[in-house]
């Protein structure tokens, strides 16, 4: 230390004050710092811009109104304005006197309610004391009790001169406001013309930066009543789940997205664009306000957060979106967030977790593609999904395959079944990119054998109980066509027609020749399914034999020759006993376990691979076989994909973007990939098989399955279905199980079939809208189990017949359906019939007079000079089938239950074709013709009926 | 070369490298104690830091905003150990000489006043660091989690920075040891530092020589035992606590092969090749007979050391031994470290039926 300090001093004393200062400005520079990073915030300036274009908006719209405004009336309506301001100033003087009486009377009442609240008081507070004095017996009663009188007096007194005052008050205010009445009138027809525009521009001087704006967002006088703030709603109904407790969930998206529920802001870039379908989604009048269903209840992330961009877990959809928000917003992969926001395309996933009780969710595109292909594919077989426990296994029973297909055809089919049918919905287990060794193949091989052995020593016999006699190929393809096949299988001549139905229930026919072994077992199939397997849903179409026979021959006719060539490898003994010895040996020492080899016979040792191969792949979860009731199925549990920790999904040594949804499309795609690179023993490989998905099939299932989240919404945040739409939902299950709605249309959606019917929509299944209303129920339920045709009567129709299939529906399933209907068209059961039909006077002759001017028995047959030819259905049985209220109601307007009927509409705008009958009376026509069909029909629920 | 480093970054070979670079600093002080050797590190040191930092996985550990004060600690520690060699090893060279220490200078015996030199220089550090911890805290926001979740620990789940020397112990003992007991006996015996040593020397002033055995033992736990394991629980301690080098990827499904077995095992099974014995007591003799033998045995045989003796007559007999057992329940550690890399030893004592293990 040098030593030129003062005596006394380790340092020079300006330099320490030098230092001070220094720091000293530092520190507040600090303090400032402090300051600014807390008051600027990215989203002050997203308000900001978001204030820009309101006030863009809006200076549109001002000119808009303006433009509405017609010029020349308000031009007039001014001059009006000033000459009735002379006329009105004319009175000045007695609209001057008027108003100094006015404010005199006015001073008077107000004097009298004060005077009035006193004795009021008074009032009260004597009858009180009286009251205790009266009780008590006391002797001053009878005093307290004059003196209340007295009060009571003053009160009733200054009432009724309060009275008068008012009276005169009213009077006084009519003259005024007449004197005036001129002047007032103009400005209000004024005010109706500029009215808007006013509107609009008061709205714009809310958004002026002025000093008060400026003020009112200062730093630190911002906390009293700032203009630019977080918005927020919070939920009471939704919680977010913190683990220890739920708590009510806050979204404050909207601080950003400052325009989503408003409606004109749909052409901005985001975070200022709208809400798409704002009927449906965030929308104060739609479906699912956004008060009360906040933004990451359906969108994930979190939406509580708004430090920045990155905070609320945004997702980019793509490459390119990434990048861009990369650069735009510093975005970087969410950290510590359970579950990240769902990627554009994927926001339907959010619609599961609540709208989980339904086979299919309203308006959901995207995720009812994905349910649809969770179906198709049968995904729910293999892994337990809550709420798809309902649905049957997606494969054939297995239980008389022997009867249906050879063992060659069983073994080369479970290799490759592609190979065999390109639109196989079995998936592929054998040769992928993990099995593909040789060592591993020959294993396989001896693993299919073992299993063909095993299902066909277990199959039961089973015997065709017609004979095919042969048919005619080409009546067997048209068949095919047009009896309604198509609704539920692909057909290979078909290939245009099966790509537009996309039907996906039943096998896809192609090389049907190939597969199945013998003609009778085809003929008995078509005539009577449940003959071979009792719980099929393939439904009889009431062929007769000829009929039968020619699909028969048809489709026996298709041979897929390649497919037949092949010849499958037999069982190779040495591998399949080492196989049996390394299951054996799982818990037992080697020797134990060829021990317990040696005592199996040859054939038991094949069964033994055979059963544990079938448990293995898990043939038993889609398919039934003998042995396998009730094992679990193979799969694990997807209930809670969608919040399985990423940390806890194995993307092994694969380049797969590290998200749950990259994770599941991949798996999708190639289920097998997280092997590679892994050295695995042939017993650990993966065993999940390859559907040969599209990229498209993967997303939307992966859509699907994102939604299953474990965040339990409370029960009064979820879709609670009413009374009906559990009923429904209940019919759903049944419809989607027979795939009803593989032909029918039910209010407007499915109908896969109908796709074939473009060009006459009619001659297509019937489109089933309102259908509850229509029918009554007891005739549906009898139709269900006794079908009998509605239209055959149509020439054009009976070219193309499609028919509707007899199901094998168990009484609980018909009475489902039924409900269904019923519950959707919210309708009693029944809708009663008068035992006799009541007609006014002349009522009757009016009906009668109507059909023959409206020309009803053109087209309908059962009414009296009917056609011979008739083109719509017989009348006669419409009394015990159609509800009068619909009739009616059909009457009115066919096309509007009915797009593209053929039902002429006789009574437009509720104005009748024939003005004689009745005077014209639209309603009073259509009520007698309600009761003429009661009258005429019979009572039958079909013509077939004894 | 960076597969090199981190073959080189797992304690089983840095540590030892550690050490022994910590005996060579201690041995030629002199030569580190000099401005020279201190701009020559710095000069070959700085390139490797950058280089280092040039790896995007060296990068995003260094920055993860939890390391940044040990990243701190660590430069801070580098220039304070150094400025404490240079300035023992000026001392040093002038006490050989002869003269008295620099310290003792009349010039440096001067006294000044208490205000303003020390409570306005108090202040200006008051309101440095004030500054420092407010701009600190603007640029590195504290990061705001996700809820806590009692099915899903974070992973690695780690300890607050200053306690990771503790946390990477745990990888050695027992909880209860690792946990409880060791800590334990350091704050004890870091309490207990002055009331054992009494030597008058470096009162006052830096010297080295005069202080041998107090400064090369503190500063073997505290820089060998307690900042080198926190470097290695912040920045080499990844998922599941495995080791990862310094330019590894955290990949969470990394692997290491590691199983231990108890030393009873060791002897009974391994080399007599016999079934342990059912009385627990003798099943782990040997473990607690060597553990007797190290506290016991060791502290008595050290005096028939030189050192050992001399230690002996200048403190007396109560603080010589205190002052022993503090030394080898600090070298416990190293020893069960190494033991652990070696023969895989799990415990020396297993009674798990006593939650007994060490």
């Amino acid at each position: 230390m040098s030593k030129k300090q003062e005596p006394g001093m380790a340092w020079n004393m300006q330099k320490l004050n030098k230092i001070f200062a220094f720091l000293s400005v530092a520190f507040l520079v600090t303090v400032v710092w402090v300051f600014l990073d807390d008051y600027i915030r990215p989203w002050k300036a997203v308000q900001l811009k978001g204030m820009q274009i309101k006030k863009e908006k809006i200076a549109k719209d001002i000119k808009a109104a303006e433009e509405e405004i017609s010029q020349d009336e308000l031009a007039k309506l001014n001059m009006q304005l000033e000459a009735s301001q002379k006329t009105v100033d004319s009175r000045k003087e007695d609209i001057l006197k008027a108003e100094e009486e006015l404010r005199l009377v006015k001073k008077d009442l107000k004097n009298e309610t004060i005077v009035g609240g006193i004795a009021n008081s008074q009032v009260s507070a004597v009858g009180f004391q009286y009251g205790v004095a009266h009780a008590e017996h006391a002797s001053n009663a009878d005093d307290l009790y004059a003196k209340l009188q007295v009060k009571k007096k003053e009160f009733a007194d200054s009432t009724e001169r309060k009275k008068i005052l008012q009276t005169k008050e009213k009077e006084l205010s009519r003259k005024i406001r007449s004197y005036k009445k001129e002047v007032t009138d103009t400005e209000k027809s004024i005010q109706n013309i500029v009215g808007k525009r006013d509107l609009l521009l008061g709205a714009k001087n809310k958004l002026k930066v002025d000093p008060v704006f400026v003020l009112r967002n200062l730093p630190f006088i911002d906390f009293m009543d700032p203009t630019l703030k977080i918005q927020q709603v919070v939920l009471d109904n939704i919680t977010d789940d913190r683990y220890f407790r739920h708590v009510p969930k806050v979204d404050r998206c909207m601080t950003c997205h400052v325009f989503i529920d408003k409606e004109g802001y749909e052409a901005q870039e985001n975070p200022y664009k709208t809400h798409p379908n704002l009927d449906l989604m965030v929308g104060a009048k739609g479906k699912h306000p956004m008060k009360k269903f906040g933004c990451t209840t359906c969108h994930g992330g979190e939406g509580h957060r708004v430090n920045d961009f990155n905070s609320a877990a945004h997702m980019p959809k793509d490459d390119a979106q990434k990048k861009e928000w990369e650069e735009k917003y510093n975005w970087h992969e969410p950290h510590k967030v359970p579950i990240v926001q769902f990627r554009k395309g994927q926001y339907e996933a959010g619609c599961v977790k609540c709208h989980n009780n339904v086979e299919y969710i309203p308006e959901g595109t995207v995720v009812n593609d994905g349910k649809r292909n969770i179906r198709k594919f049968g995904c729910y077989a293999c892994h337990k999904i809550e709420g798809w426990e309902h649905n049957r296994k997606p494969g054939p029973s297995l239980e008389k395959i022997a009867s249906k297909v050879s063992k060659e055809f069983f073994m080369n089919w479970v290799w490759d079944p592609k190979s065999f049918n390109k639109h196989a919905k079995m998936p592929q287990f054998f040769n992928q990119t993990n099995n593909n060794t040789p060592e591993f193949v020959k294993k396989n091989v001896t693993e299919v054998n073992a299993i063909a052995e095993f299902v066909f020593e277990k199959s039961k016999k089973y015997k065709p109980f017609a004979k095919y006699t042969g048919g005619n190929t080409e009546r067997g393809k048209k068949l095919v066509r047009q009896v309604g096949c198509m609704g539920c299988h692909g057909v290979e001549d078909f290939a245009k027609e099966s790509k537009k139905v996309d039907a996906f229930v039943g096998p896809h026919l192609s090389g049907i020749g190939s597969k199945v072994k013998s003609p009778d077992w085809m003929v008995s199939w078509l005539l009577k399914p449940s003959h071979y397997q009792e719980d099929t849903i393939m439904p009889s179409f009431r062929l007769t034999k000829r009929e039968a026979n020619d699909i028969t021959a048809y489709l026996m006719s298709k041979k897929n020759k390649k497919f037949e060539e092949l010849k499958f490898e037999g069982i190779n003994k040495d591998l399949r006993d080492e196989l049996l010895v390394e299951y054996f040996a799982a818990f037992d020492p080697e020797d134990v376990a060829k021990a317990r080899l040696a005592k199996l016979s040859d054939h038991e040792r094949t069964m033994e691979l055979g059963y544990r191969s079938v448990g293995k792949y898990g043939c038993y979860s889609c398919h039934t076989i003998e042995g396998f009731e009730g094992r679990a199925p193979i799969g694990p549990e997807l209930t809670k994909l969608g919040s399985k920790p990423l940390t806890q999904f194995g993307f092994g040594h694969e380049k797969v973007e590290h998200s749950r949804d990259k994770w599941i499309q991949a798996h999708l795609l190639n289920p097998r990939r997280w092997d590679n690179g892994a050295d695995k023993p042939f017993k650990d490989l993966l065993r999940m098989p390859q559907f040969n998905m599209t990229e498209k099939q993967a997303s939307d299932i992966t859509v699907a399955l994102l939604g299953q989240v474990s965040d339990r919404v409370p029960v009064t945040g979820v879709k609670q279905l009413d009374k009906d739409e559990q009923v429904v939902a209940e019919g759903m299950k049944v419809v989607t199980k027979y795939n009803c709605i593989g032909c029918h249309q039910i209010d407007g959606d499915y109908g896969d079939i109908l796709a074939l019917y473009e060009d006459d929509i009619n001659q297509g299944p019937p489109r089933l809208n309102g259908q509850g209303h229509r029918v009554q129920a007891d005739w549906f339920n009898y139709f269900l189990s006794n079908v009998y045709p509605i239209r055959h009567f149509d020439k054009d129709f009976a070219a193309t017949p499609i028919r509707m299939p007899s199901f094998n529906l168990s009484n609980e399933e018909r009475n489902k359906l039924v409900a269904l209907f019923q519950h959707k068209s919210k309708q009693k059961t029944f809708e009663n019939l008068p035992a006799k039909v009541e007609w006014l006077p002349g009522e009757r002759r009016g009906a009668l007079k109507l059909v023959e001017s409206l020309g009803c028995n053109t087209c309908h047959a059962g009414l009296p000079g009917s056609t011979d030819e008739p083109t719509a259905p017989n009348l006669k049985y419409a009394k015990k089938r159609l509800r009068p209220s619909w009739i009616k109601k059909w009457l009115s307007d066919p096309q509007a239950i009915m797009e593209g009927t053929l039902m002429p509409s006789f009574w437009e705008d509720g104005e009748s074709m024939d003005t004689e009958v009745f005077g014209g009376d639209a309603e009073k026509q259509k009520d007698a013709l309600v009761k003429y069909l009661q009258e005429i029909g019979e009572d039958k629920f079909s013509p077939n009926q004894k | 070369m960076k597969e090199l480093i981190n073959w080189l970054a797992d304690p089983i070979r840095s540590f030892p490298i550690f050490t022994f670079l910590f005996f060579l600093m201690i041995r030629y002080y002199k030569v580190v104690g000099t401005k020279k050797f201190a701009y020559w590190g710095l000069a070959v040191v700085l390139p490797i830091v950058a280089w280092f930092c040039a790896d995007p996985n060296f990068i995003k550990i260094i920055l993860w905003p939890d390391n940044i004060p040990i990243n701190i600690i660590i430069i801070l520690l580098t220039f304070l150990t150094w400025l404490s060699l240079y300035k023992c090893a000026e001392n040093d060279k002038r006490i050989e000489a002869g003269e008295c220490p620099i310290e003792a200078l009349p010039e440096n015996r001067e006294k000044v006043w208490c205000w303003p030199n020390l409570v306005y220089t108090e202040l200006f550090v008051i309101i440095a660091t004030t500054i420092f911890l407010v701009v600190w805290a603007i640029i590195f926001k504290a990061p705001l989690e996700e809820p806590a979740n009692v099915t899903w620990a974070p992973n690695p789940a780690k300890a607050p920075w200053y306690f990771l020397g503790l946390q990477e112990m745990l990888v050695y003992f027992d909880p209860w040891m690792a946990g409880v007991i060791l800590p334990g006996i350091i704050v004890v015996g870091l309490i207990a530092i002055p009331y054992i040593d009494m030597n008058p020397k470096g009162n006052g002033y830096y010297t080295f020589v005069e202080r041998k055995l107090a400064i090369t033992s503190f500063l073997f736990g505290w820089l060998v035992l307690w900042i080198y394991l926190i470097i290695v629980g912040t920045f080499l301690r990844g998922p599941n606590w495995t080791f990862y080098g310094p330019f590894e990827y955290w990949d969470f499904h990394k692997v290491v092969a590691e199983y231990n077995i108890n030393l009873s095992e060791y002897i009974w099974i391994k080399i007599l090749n016999v079934p342990m014995p059912k009385n627990i007591l003798l099943r782990e003799i040997f473990g607690i007979l060597g553990t007797i033998g190290y506290l016991v045995i060791l502290p008595l045989a050290s005096l028939k050391l030189k050192l050992g003796k001399e230690l002996y007559e200048k403190s007396g007999a109560i603080r010589y031994y205190i002052f022993i057992f503090l030394f080898i329940i600090m070298m416990s550690l190293p020893i069960k470290m190494v033991l652990r890399w070696l023969i895989n030893l799990k415990y020396i004592v297993a009674l798990p039926e006593w939650e007994l293990n060490l």
